[in-house]
């Protein structure tokens, strides 16, 4: 046997940049005959090396076999990832699979990927690469990403289509790996962006791609110079301002299919908003743009269930939050609202621990007058002196409940994080932290620990890499974020494509403090929780707020004492963002 | 599929064994799992079944359509047989039938007489060529071509497959080649599309599709067509769109078919002589070659009783 195999290790594997041996041009097709094999044939014919009759036989069956097997009119991935996908418990949607059938069938390889946030473009991609690898259409791949994704790209093409890419490191990289992932903003710089520009790729995949909407960046140019056979880019907001956003992602992968710019813009845009003949847009937008869409009823997600607990703070703990208020209302008289982060802050954390809200103020000390040191010196003792927690107290009760299965708790703030890890341990549950300063390897271990070994993770981070938790079911807010997005991303980090059981929130909120309210826009006025409301970032733009959801939100708090004027105010937010969210949805996605 | 599977095994000697109804087990040695697994596989006991029921229950390795196992059997059954060689062996023809119907081949006013016979074999060479018909989709096929060493020519039909007994033969008794392996492969390619690549449905489909794009990129370029840009464009197009086919030989055999070669002495009725020598290629029922005629005025009949 080892006679038998001593030879197939020096065979040359096969590539799709052949020498071409023999080129004739028909009527309607090129021939070309290939060297690959030839070579190998005239190799052992020179080396006097035969294999057996028998081996021949069996290797044209095998050669016949698998031909066979790839004349499938379907995907060729479904059937070899069956497997794996079973072991690491991937499903495939239907909407996943039909736009993979799409794109290679129908768009010859060439679109945008649109889908909605939490459907799995990412999967789509991946079925795609793998289809035209399993095909031998494609060899040579760059993947550009953001730099925050790198690490869960590879981690998703290696787990679940067993695709081994190289993420690139160094300019060597370039020519080296066959399937290579980058950053978008590496890429683009020299010298990185001329060896790219050199080589010929079979497939360009760009994640996050509405980052080149701008036809005059850097970005938009260096990817209009890749040379590429087929191009996939993924964006959950192909338009986000400006129609002319949408032209320019897709003359960067088929110039010409919606013309000239001026051609467009006389046949299709009324205002920058708002298409002209938006039939006729449809027709050529469905030739390169694929969007999929909640609301078409494809995908059952499991519910989010919501369990508001509302915690009563002590005499001291309520006295103290009003002391901490006040100094942020006549900080904020005294300074104005252009200095209002560090103000936003503390009134946030003082709603989670009087731990994280003493350390901001020990640091706002640093650029205090002499007169107010004292104060604040006083605040600060008092704060210290406090050994209660009601939240923390309440948060121990709720986890001693819930605690058959795991649970993440969410936490702002890292003095937060440690406090509720010292007192969860006290009580002999085992925790794990998780935050965003930690390394990729350490994120991956704290992952695999949660999922195997410990309890509870909590953490305080909501997005980015490696912090998909499906096998978790359980959260807890233990503060609010203010901003709607970081809140959907928690929630986004369990429930997501794959999770099988119904997800149970449970949001900490201190009666009479600021939480209450955040907690009543978020919940009972746009219903943040219980509903996806889809593609934040865009009904945040649409909203043309001018500054942040929470300087917004702050604003009206400082701006009024009375709890029902606030309320008040907080209702017509709610209905202006409500407002934003039909008009973004109804305006330019109709065009999908 | 399956017996696939099992001739792989028999030919590495390797007996597999039902453990289970449904699941097999075999000693693979360290050798054969790092051709199956990659370098760091070491030698272990191998259980698979076609079933994935079995599968689940026994935790044996799955060979089904798309299974990791059975590509990865495929794969190195792939990589083997890329040359090979068989022959027919002269002891499947009846000479003294052959020289009977050689000398019955000469007119009635010719006499022929055989001086020697030498047992030779000559060369063709087995193709296995992946045909790939890249239009807006590719599709693939395999083909067997048999071309003529001597000759390079294309024969008509394959050897029939029961007549080639594996192994080649001895060095002495084969005629030269006169075609190169690559005039082989060109040939066997020429006249696969001459003959095979008669729907070209796939390749106008292309076209029409390379055309359009085409427009639509002078209409986006607006007339910038020397530019740069517009040329490395128009090439991706040309490169995703414009319909290839492409040839390339998988795997080859070397076949040694047998041949007779006849030295003749003929007599015409003026009695003139004639030294002629005939080589016959039993398989295709032919005279191949015609050789070194010479003619002599006055016949010299001992030559005849060799």
């Amino acid at each position: 046997m080892h006679q038998l195999f001593s030879d197939s290790a020096n065979r040359e594997p096969k590539g799709t940049d052949q020498i071409v041996l023999d080129e004739v041009a028909h009527r309607h097709y090129r021939a070309e005959v290939l060297a690959h094999g030839l070579k190998e044939i005239v190799r052992g014919l020179r080396s006097n090396h035969f294999d057996t009759w028998e081996w021949y036989s069996l290797a044209k069956s095998a050669d016949t076999f698998m031909v066979n097997q790839q004349q499938t009119t379907d995907l060729l991935a479904i059937e070899y990832l069956k497997e794996r996908w079973k072991q690491v418990g991937v499903v495939p949607y239907s909407h996943q699979l039909q736009t993979a059938r799409k794109v290679i069938f129908d768009m010859q390889g060439q679109a945008i990927l649109a889908d909605e946030v939490g459907l799995g473009k990412t999967i789509e991609a991946g079925l795609i690469l793998k289809e035209y690898l399993l095909r031998g259409l494609a060899r040579k791949v760059l993947i550009l990403t953001p730099a925050s994704l790198l690490w869960q790209w590879y981690q998703e093409l290696q787990e679940k289509f067993g695709i081994s890419a190289g993420i690139q490191r160094s300019e060597w990289d370039w020519g080296f790996s066959d399937i290579l992932i980058a950053s978008l903003d590496t890429a683009k710089r020299e010298p990185h962006a001329s060896q790219i520009a050199a080589i010929p790729y079979d497939l360009l995949i760009i994640d996050e791609a509405h980052k080149l909407k701008n036809s005059s960046t850097v970005s938009y140019r260096f990817v209009n110079s890749i040379q590429k056979k087929y191009c996939l880019m993924l964006t959950a907001t192909p338009i986000q301002n400006d129609l002319k956003e949408l032209y320019n992602l897709i003359a960067l992968i088929k110039p010409g299919q919606l013309g000239s710019y001026r051609s467009f813009k006389n046949r299709f845009i009324k205002d920058k908003r708002t298409p002209k003949n938006p039939q006729e847009l449809k027709g050529l937008l469905s030739g390169v743009v694929v969007r999929n869409q909640r609301e078409a009823g494809t995908i059952q997600f499991t519910k989010r269930i919501v369990h508001p607990l509302v915690i009563s703070l002590t005499t001291k703990e309520q006295e103290l939050y009003d002391r901490v208020t006040r100094f942020v209302r006549e900080r904020s008289r005294e300074k104005g609202l252009q200095n209002i982060l560090p103000l936003i802050t503390l009134q946030r954390e003082v709603c989670s621990t009087f731990l994280a809200t003493a350390l901001t103020l020990e640091k706002m000390m640093d650029n205090m007058e002499p007169e107010q040191l004292s104060h604040v010196a006083d605040l600060l003792k008092d704060l210290a002196n406090v050994k209660q927690n009601s939240k923390c107290d309440a948060l121990e009760r709720l986890v001693g409940e819930i605690a058959r299965d795991k649970i993440i708790i969410f936490t702002e703030y890292k003095a937060s994080q440690e406090y509720i890890r010292y007192r969860l341990e006290r009580a002999g549950y085992k925790t794990l932290a998780f935050d965003g300063t930690l390394s990729r390897g350490k994120k991956q271990w704290i992952r695999h620990m949660f999922q195997k070994e410990a309890q509870i993770l909590v953490s305080t981070e909501s997005g980015g890499e490696g912090l998909n938790f499906q096998f978790c079911h359980q959260i807890v807010n233990f503060d609010l974020p203010w901003n709607p997005m970081r809140l959907e991303q928690r929630i986004g980090r369990v429930h997501r494509l794959g999770q099988t059981r119904d997800v149970h929130i449970f949001n900490l909120l201190t009666k009479d403090t600021i939480e209450e309210h955040i907690m009543y826009l978020l919940h009972q006025k746009i219903n943040m929780f219980e509903s996806i409301i889809g593609e934040l970032d865009t009904i945040l733009l649409h909203l043309n707020l001018g500054r942040s959801f929470e300087s917004e939100i702050m604003e009206i708090f400082l701006a009024h004492e009375e709890q029902e004027a606030i309320r008040a105010r907080l209702d017509r937010f709610g209905d202006h963002f409500i407002k934003g969210q039909t008009e973004a949805k109804t305006s330019t996605w109709d065009l999908f | 599929m399956q017996q696939l599977v099992f001739d792989f095994f028999t030919l590495l000697n390797l007996e597999p064994i039902e453990i289970r109804q449904g699941v097999w087990q075999v000693q693979a040695d360290d050798a054969l799992m790092k051709e199956l697994d990659g370098w760091r596989a070491q030698g272990r006991l191998l259980q698979f079944t076609f079933e994935q029921r079995a599968a689940e229950m026994y935790g044996a390795d799955l060979i089904c359509q798309g299974s990791y196992r059975l590509n990865s059997i495929l794969q190195v059954i792939r990589r083997q047989g890329i040359l090979s060689q068989a022959h027919i062996p002269h002891e499947y023809f009846h000479e003294p039938s052959i020289r009977k119907k050689i000398l019955g081949g000469f007119s009635a006013s010719e006499r022929a007489y055989v001086v020697n016979c030498s047992l030779q074999y000559t060369q063709y060479i087995q193709l296995e060529i992946l045909v790939e018909a890249r239009g807006l989709q590719k599709k693939e096929s395999i083909h067997t071509v048999v071309v003529d060493l001597s000759s390079c020519k294309v024969l008509k039909f394959a050897f029939p497959h029961h007549l080639l007994k594996a192994g080649g033969v001895g060095a002495d008794a084969v005629r030269k080649r006169r075609c190169s392996i690559k005039q082989a492969l060109i040939t066997a390619s020429s006249h696969l599309q001459g003959t095979i690549v008669s729907d070209i449905a796939w390749a106008q489909a292309a076209e029409n599709k390379l055309a359009q794009e085409e427009t639509k990129l002078r209409d986006f370029f607006q007339g910038r067509t020397e530019s740069d840009e517009y040329q490395a464009k128009k090439q991706e197009l040309q490169q995703r769109l414009a319909p290839v086919l492409t040839m390339d030989a998988l795997r080859g055999a070397i076949l040694w078919v047998p041949l007779y070669q006849y030295r003749l002495v003929v007599v015409a009725t003026s009695g003139k002589e004639q030294s002629k020598t005939l080589t016959y290629d039993p398989v295709g029922n032919w005279y191949l070659q015609d050789l070194d005629q010479i003619t002599r005025d006055a016949p010299d009949r001992t030559s005849t009783h060799h």
